[in-house]
């Protein structure tokens, strides 16, 4: 009886955490279908948030085939159990969360793999993961990615701008933000067909590995419709910080420039898709805006370029980091995972205090091309572009605790 | 350790290929449309200029329909 209470909570732990995690995958990728046409002007803010968390919702409904397995071949299947999927999710959820704060646009599929993997590291050993295939599947991808979305991209900008030389803006500015809504659309269903498997998958697995459901079946209505929710409310919340970061802080993006990014993001993922290379949607979207912005010849801002692949190659240790931590928790049975659970919202609830020092809305999205964090009481002139990615947990720490009595003396 | 190059080499070739020809007949028929009607302001005859830019974007559209066929798993 004792036991057959324990498994129900975790299960029910488990989905819950697993809707969490695909809450934060809606609104960390909202920008990679959307970030271009808001900072064009193609979409107002809003209608593109509502239409890319329809799309979302839509695409995620579609996705009937559920991946058989969750490990991403980066070890063997076997060793998968509850409490290791619940710490490979507090991996990446709290990974997301990190930065999102700081604007970083990263992958959420490396940060669930990674949390993962720490989770069966802390279980199992270094031994039992497959070190060739984060090679293969991690590293050498981010850096494909965003060369061939950007190749892509500064060839067809290149064109976009040659083709349309004479013509006067008055006539091109309609066409090519209709271009730009068009193929912004199209990332916005294709990835809620890919990313809103992901949850249905880990949910469905639980349900199976707790004898509530019969092995070998696809997901339940129930869970087809809550993750579709999940990420469809994420994506509409729109996770402005990175929506800024890569809709302004990389390059200011004009409208045919747009246009031809747009048309760039959607063929490299509908042909990484369906032509066998797995390309992360976020690498690719930020490639293809990197990739235009040199193709139109004008000023990258390499610094922040820089620091997103940074971002995106720390993403699958951070998150392993984190879900290894989560994994020696999670082990400890029930008051263990209460444990993991009361830390989880204690550092949700933290990121998202911190992240209202200086708040970034659909109101002000394009208003600024700086995602400031610690800088908030700082005139908006200063850059911080120096502070290293391995670098940023510390400073923040400092600046927390030496600001905030000021804060609160201040209100 | 496996590294599928082939498919990586297609994936880059097949995207570099669509996102050139999506952007050429979505910028070439703008470019057309809008000669038309500077063509037809200036009183003169934009009819042809205009069925072919028309006929460009229409393609660019096409286009579109293929990505939303390849994504919608249902359709094939």
């Amino acid at each position: 009886m004792g036991t057959d209470v324990a498994e129900l909570f975790i299960v029910v732990t488990v989905i819950a955490v697993a809707l969490i995690f695909d809450y934060t995958n809606g609104f960390h990728d909202s920008a990679n279908a959307m970030a271009g046409p808001i900072a064009t002007g193609a979409i107002r803010p809003r209608t593109a948030v509502i239409l890319g968390a329809f799309l979302n919702l839509v695409g995620a409904c579609l996705s009937t085939a559920v991946a058989k397995t969750i490990s991403g071949g980066f070890f063997d299947d076997q060793l998968i159990t509850a409490s290791i999927i619940l710490a490979g999710l507090v991996g990446a959820i709290v990974w997301n969360l990190m930065t999102w704060l700081f604007g970083l646009p990263s992958s959420s599929s490396h940060a669930l793999f990674g949390g993962l993997i720490g989770a069966v590291i802390v279980g199992a050993g270094i031994a039992s993961v497959h070190g060739w295939v984060i090679v293969s599947k991690v590293l050498l991808p981010a850096i494909v990615a965003p060369l061939v979305a950007g190749v892509a991209a500064a060839w067809a900008t290149r064109l976009a701008y040659r083709i349309t030389r004479r013509t006067p803006s008055v006539h091109t500015g309609t066409g090519f933000k209709y271009g730009q809504a068009f193929t912004s659309s199209m990332v916005a269903l294709a990835h809620g067909t890919s990313d809103g498997q992901k949850t249905m998958g880990v949910i469905t697995l639980v349900l199976i590995a707790a004898n509530l459901q019969a092995a070998g079946t696809g997901p339940q209505m129930w869970v087809i419709m809550i993750s579709a929710l999940a990420i469809g409310l994420g994506t509409y919340s729109g996770g402005w910080r990175i929506m800024r970061a890569m809709g302004k802080g990389i390059v200011e993006i004009e409208t045919p420039q747009g246009a031809a990014s747009g048309a760039a993001t959607s063929a490299t993922i509908l042909a990484s898709a369906h032509l066998g290379f797995g390309l992360s949607t976020t690498h690719v979207s930020t490639g293809s805006i990197l990739g235009s912005g040199v193709g139109r010849g004008a000023e990258v801002r390499w610094s922040v370029a820089r620091r997103m692949v940074f971002a995106w190659l720390l993403t699958l240790p951070g998150a392993a980091l984190v879900g290894g931590l989560a994994a020696l928790l999670a082990d400890q049975g029930v008051w263990g995972i209460s444990a993991l659970l009361v830390l989880l919202a204690g550092t949700c609830l933290g990121i998202y205090f911190l992240s209202r020092r200086n708040k970034i809305t659909h109101a002000n999205v394009t208003d600024s091309h700086q995602v400031l964090v610690l800088a908030a009481a700082a005139p908006t002139t200063v850059y911080p572009d120096d502070p290293r990615l391995e670098a940023l947990p510390k400073p923040k720490k400092k600046k927390k605790k030496a600001k905030k009595p000021k804060l609160k003396s201040a209100a | 350790m496996h590294v599928d190059w082939a498919a990586l080499a297609i994936v880059a070739v097949v995207s570099i290929a669509a996102s050139v020809i999506f952007t050429i007949l979505l910028a070439g028929g703008i470019r057309l449309v809008s000669a038309a009607k500077i063509k037809s302001n200036e009183g003169g005859s934009g009819t042809a200029t205009v069925s072919l830019g028309y006929l460009l974007i229409g393609i660019a559209a096409l286009l579109v329909l293929f990505g939303i066929y390849l994504i919608v798993p249902q359709f094939h």
